[in-house]
């Protein structure tokens, strides 16, 4: 770690130079300005005095490039319990694995940490964990404990995040939390205080180990909208149509579920609250309607309909009201996404030309531009930056073309790509996470079609689902 | 007459005996060197850093990543003061226009030799042009020249160093600043600039460049702002990637929350290396 910062006032310099300018008089006006010195002497004092205070209301740092841009090297040792109860395995394992999926941390194995078990501030000797082997700049460490017997009672939490680089101020981060004891809250307290040290420590992006992923599982012969936590646990069925169900997008705000239905025949895009646990009411437009897209506000929703003949895109407000026609060239049009930064942006797959490609055009269907030159490449999903779109490519397609069905992200500024998912599989719909470092993807990797994530790089494959067949994986807002 | 010039001729002059008497003189002094070395080193002495040495230890200096301390800064160059964007040493100053004095007023007695509408009109030309010279000289402006080894904002990083085995260390001082005592929001702020600097904008041909420095403020709520160049590197594209590697950050996060300061100035270089 080398880093260098000067916390300094260039003003009390050229404050210094001017209350010294003022204090030269010269030798015959000595005497005559010999009582104004006296009057001169005290504002001169006062100005010394003021000047530190002045330079403090800017602080400085002076950093740069260069310097190594490694990942925070974390320690975080199991919490200080009485009794090793089962809420405290679940919250250790719960805390351990959201730091090490964050992306940000270089979590160190628990093997090399010392033996005495922090449980406070007074506890903590910064020393043993500074050095090697741990050898860890950040400390996650606290106490737990859960009143009463484990069905009934409150869990309380305290945790601290310390610098252990700093021994004059290490404290970053204090917090306590307090819930009904049980496993879930344990999970949820685990969830939190991950997020806060995330969020701290990763430049004011918020965690997302409270967010949830949707998705699509078969089962029989019908196929519903399931939910889960962004690692996979928790798994809980949505929809109970009876039906087929597919490509779910949650709304911005969390509280709706827009999907695709043929409970009613053709296709056509359904809307659940997520609160009331029921179908809401959304008109239906005839022909085929396919793919919804939120936009950042909540306010439109754009999707893939037929119900003017060829399929185009269209967008309507969130009621499903005021339908507008964006596209108009003959081909499919399916599967828009919002640019989530500016919501002035659409990304969608285009079979204008043929084989589906992705297309960019604005939000009221003017500059069209072709993204991919070759190829096969659906479903895009645009990153929460607004930088990049992930989407799902098979660059040598055709017959006897060794191509494979692979995830890419794309710098939408500089058109510049790199594959992420190599080997086996076909991999697809992949969808951003909210803080933009993770991607939640569909790959037949292990033979059947199962949810996977990693992180933005293409590292850090995680198997989410493992039962049953599971596809069309959406990622929630927040 | 031939042969008295002949013996003039022949006659030689002995150097034998000179270059005798200076060999032996070169000799003396060189044994002479010799046996002040010689004496010298039989004298009691001590031998530095020596594993037999009588007295004192090595000393050996060891770096540990504590904090780091606000030493005084080196006296680094000022990197090339004539092609900075500072304005110089000296200034241009506008050329002092003679103020014409005012016409002496009229005496009455000698009204009558003068026609009294040119003389206002005189008076009037003349005190117009007296206001508009002053109005036009410029205000003094204030020296903005950058003092010699107060320009190039390069930095070593200094840490704690401690001496082995001896008691004395350097601590850091009580009020020692921002990085000091956030030196984990320095981190966040260095590796989430890092991360949105994007390489491939600066321009292929360019192998290497110097630094460019940015400066900005971080709000309260963690918001870069007055998003500044302090000195190009030359290199216009690296400029401007330095430049959108700012604009792609929202927010840094909130400043510390014990943080009493409404704002903290930030001073970022961009190095370039391909």
């Amino acid at each position: 770690m080398s880093i260098n910062y000067v916390s300094s006032g260039r003003q009390s310099f050229d404050d210094l130079c001017r209350v010294q300018a003022s204090n030269t008089v010269t030798a015959p006006a000595m005497k005559k300005y010999f009582s104004a010195l006296f009057v001169l002497l005290p504002i001169a004092a006062a100005f010394f005095a003021l000047a530190p205070a002045s330079a403090a209301q800017t602080d400085w740092i002076r950093t740069g490039t260069g310097l190594g841009v490694e990942r925070v090297r974390i320690a975080v040792p199991d919490f200080k319990t009485p009794s090793t109860s089962n809420f405290s395995q679940v919250f250790d394992q719960t805390l351990f694995n959201d730091l090490k999926n964050a992306g940000i941390f270089d979590v160190v194995s628990k093997s090399l940490y010392p033996l005495a078990v922090p449980g406070s501030p007074a506890e903590i000797k910064l020393d043993a964990w500074n050095a090697e082997p741990v050898n860890a700049s950040m400390v996650a460490f606290g106490s737990l404990s859960s009143g009463g017997d484990n069905s009934s009672g409150t869990l309380t939490v305290q945790g601290w995040l310390f610098d252990a680089r700093n021994s004059q101020s290490p404290q970053v981060l204090g917090k306590q939390y307090s819930e009904p004891a049980s496993e879930e809250s344990a999970r949820l307290i685990a969830h939190r205080f991950a997020d806060e040290i995330i969020s701290r420590l990763g430049g004011g992006i918020a965690g997302i180990a409270e967010s949830k992923i949707y998705f699509v599982r078969a089962g029989g012969r019908n196929k519903e909208i399931w939910q889960m936590d962004y690692d996979g646990a928790n798994q809980k069925q949505i929809t109970r149509l009876g039906s087929i169900s597919l490509s779910p997008r949650v709304s911005p705000d969390g509280s709706r579920l827009a999907f695709t239905t043929f409970a009613r025949g053709g296709p056509d895009i359904a809307m659940y609250s997520l609160e009331l646990g029921r179908m809401l009411s959304f008109p239906r437009f005839g022909g085929a309607n396919l793919s919804a897209a939120w936009t950042r506000d909540g306010s439109k929703i754009a999707f893939s309909s037929s119900m003017r003949g060829d399929t185009e895109i269209y967008v309507v407000d969130s009621s499903g009201s005021n339908p507008r026609r964006l596209t108009t060239s003959r081909g499919p049009d399916v599967s828009p996404v919002w640019n989530p930064k500016t919501d002035a942006q659409i990304a969608w797959v285009s079979g204008r030309n043929g084989l589906p490609e992705i297309f960019l055009m604005d939000a009221d269907g003017a500059g069209v531009q072709r993204l991919t030159e070759a190829g096969y490449a659906v479903s895009p999903s645009w990153s929460p930056n607004g930088q990049f779109l992930a989407f799902s490519w098979n660059r040598k397609y055709g017959p006897g073309a060794p191509g494979g069905q692979d995830i890419y992200v794309m710098d939408v500024a500089t058109r510049r790509f790199i594959q992420l998912t190599h080997g086996s599989g076909t991999n697809d719909f992949p969808s951003w996470s909210p803080d933009g470092r993770h991607l939640v993807f569909q790959s037949t990797h292990g033979g059947v079609d199962h949810i996977w994530s990693m992180l933005a790089d293409g590292t850090q494959l995680h198997q989410l689902t493992m039962s049953g067949r599971n596809s069309q994986p959406n990622w929630s807002f927040k | 007459m031939r042969n008295r010039r002949q013996s003039i001729f022949d006659e030689r002059e002995s150097w034998q005996g000179p270059v005798a008497v200076s060999t032996t003189l070169h000799a003396a002094f060189f044994v002479l060197i010799l046996m002040y070395g010689a004496y010298l080193s039989h004298l009691p002495h001590e031998s530095w850093g020596s594993a037999t040495a009588s007295s004192g230890d090595a000393l050996s200096v060891s770096l540990v990543s504590q904090a780091a301390i606000p030493l005084p800064r080196p006296a680094v160059q000022t990197e090339n003061i004539v092609a900075n964007d500072s304005p110089g040493l000296t200034q241009s100053k506008p050329k002092e226009i003679p103020v014409p004095e005012p016409l002496a007023i009229p005496i009455p007695a000698r009204e009558h030799t003068r026609k009294p509408e040119k003389i206002r009109e005189k008076i009037a030309v003349a005190a117009a042009s007296t206001i508009r010279d002053t109005y036009r000289a410029p205000p003094p402006r204030e020296s903005n020249v950058v003092p010699f080894g107060r320009g190039g904002p390069v930095d070593i990083p200094y840490k704690v160093f401690s001496l082995g085995g001896s008691a004395a260390g350097i601590g850091t001082p009580s009020d020692s600043g921002f990085g000091s005592r956030y030196g984990w929001y320095v981190d966040v702020v260095r590796r989430k600039v890092s991360e949105n600097w994007l390489k491939y904008e600066v321009d292929p041909a360019i192998q290497n460049a110097r630094r460019v420095f940015i400066t900005f403020d971080i709000q309260r709520n963690g918001q870069p702002e007055n998003v500044q160049i302090e000195q190009t590197s030359g290199v216009p594209s690296l400029d401007v990637s330095a430049v959108r590697a700012l604009q792609r950050i929202d927010t840094f996060g909130p400043l510390p929350p014990d943080y009493s300061g409404r704002q903290v100035s930030v001073e970022f270089w961009f190095e370039f290396k391909r």
